[in-house]
């Protein structure tokens, strides 16, 4: 799974510890989803979105063999 | 919330134990138990400490601890089956009783540690490559150490059966198989080094 998350953060302003407070995630949860390390759950990617003010699909983006 | 009202319980049991351990005199498991309490709740301990509140569990958090428990879980389940045929044919007759299982108590803890650890920071910074890897050492140690205690059953009944002393079993179980066990364990801990590194600069530089 590929994310623009880092991207949609930095229009926003955001830091990773201030978009994980906002989440209610550890920092740590943030960066391995930015680097694309850790799928979240259709929960967390919802709250994701819902912070950056963005689509779920335009955050998260699925890779070609994923599909 | 919940978190801290469980590790609250838990400390309180620790020290109950503590207590009781105390009074009985027995150093070994109060050690055991302290050491324990310190391991399974490093991450709480720290995170009051640092920032003087419980650590955040999210869902991925959720996760590893689940991994960490099931891997602990298989692990005392094992080490205890170990350790109950070890007493049985009275190989620990000179050590006292409390001073094995004080230690399987600590080794649970940090096999505890090493699991949550494997799932937060290492399988994520480690390629498909290594974590292969990882798993065929994992399996050739667990091979190795079943080679050890069946080539010590098959030497002692060759011995008895035959009549003579058996050399290639004694070879496998007290030279090949260890050394095999020895090789294949240091790879595990290299990997696992290699990742637990490589996480940490991922989170530094993030």
């Amino acid at each position: 799974m590929k994310t623009r998350m880092k991207e949609y953060r930095a229009r926003l302003g955001l830091t990773q510890e201030k978009l994980a407070e906002m989440v209610g995630v550890r920092r740590e949860t943030i960066i391995f989803l930015e680097q694309g390390k850790y799928n979240p759950s259709l929960k967390l990617a919802y709250g994701i979105s819902r912070a950056l003010g963005a689509a779920i699909e335009d955050i998260f983006i699925l890779d070609d063999d994923h599909t | 919330m919940k978190a801290r009202w469980i590790l609250i319980a838990y400390a309180a049991i620790c020290l109950l134990a503590l207590m009781l351990m105390l009074s009985r005199e027995n150093l070994y498991v109060v050690i055991a138990l302290a050491a324990g309490f310190l391991l399974l709740g490093h991450r709480e301990l720290w995170s009051l400490i640092r920032h003087g509140r419980m650590p955040v569990i999210d869902e991925r958090v959720q996760n590893n601890l689940t991994g960490a428990m099931r891997l602990t879980g298989i692990f005392f389940f094992i080490a205890s089956i170990v350790l109950i045929l070890l007493f049985r044919f009275n190989v620990f007759k000179n050590t006292p009783k409390e001073l094995i299982v004080s230690g399987q108590l600590v080794i649970v803890g940090f096999v505890y540690v090493m699991g949550y650890y494997y799932y937060d920071r290492v399988r994520p910074c480690l390629g498909e490559k290594a974590v292969k890897w990882l798993r065929i050492c994992l399996i050739t140690a667990g091979l190795c150490l079943s080679t050890i205690a069946l080539a010590i059953v098959l030497h002692n009944l060759v011995s008895v059966w035959f009549g003579f002393e058996d050399a290639f079993f004694f070879i496998l179980a007290l030279l090949v198989a260890p050394a095999v066990l020895s090789l294949s364990l240091l790879g595990c801990l290299a990997i696992y080094i290699k990742g637990l590194v490589a996480s940490f600069k991922t989170v530094e530089q993030s």
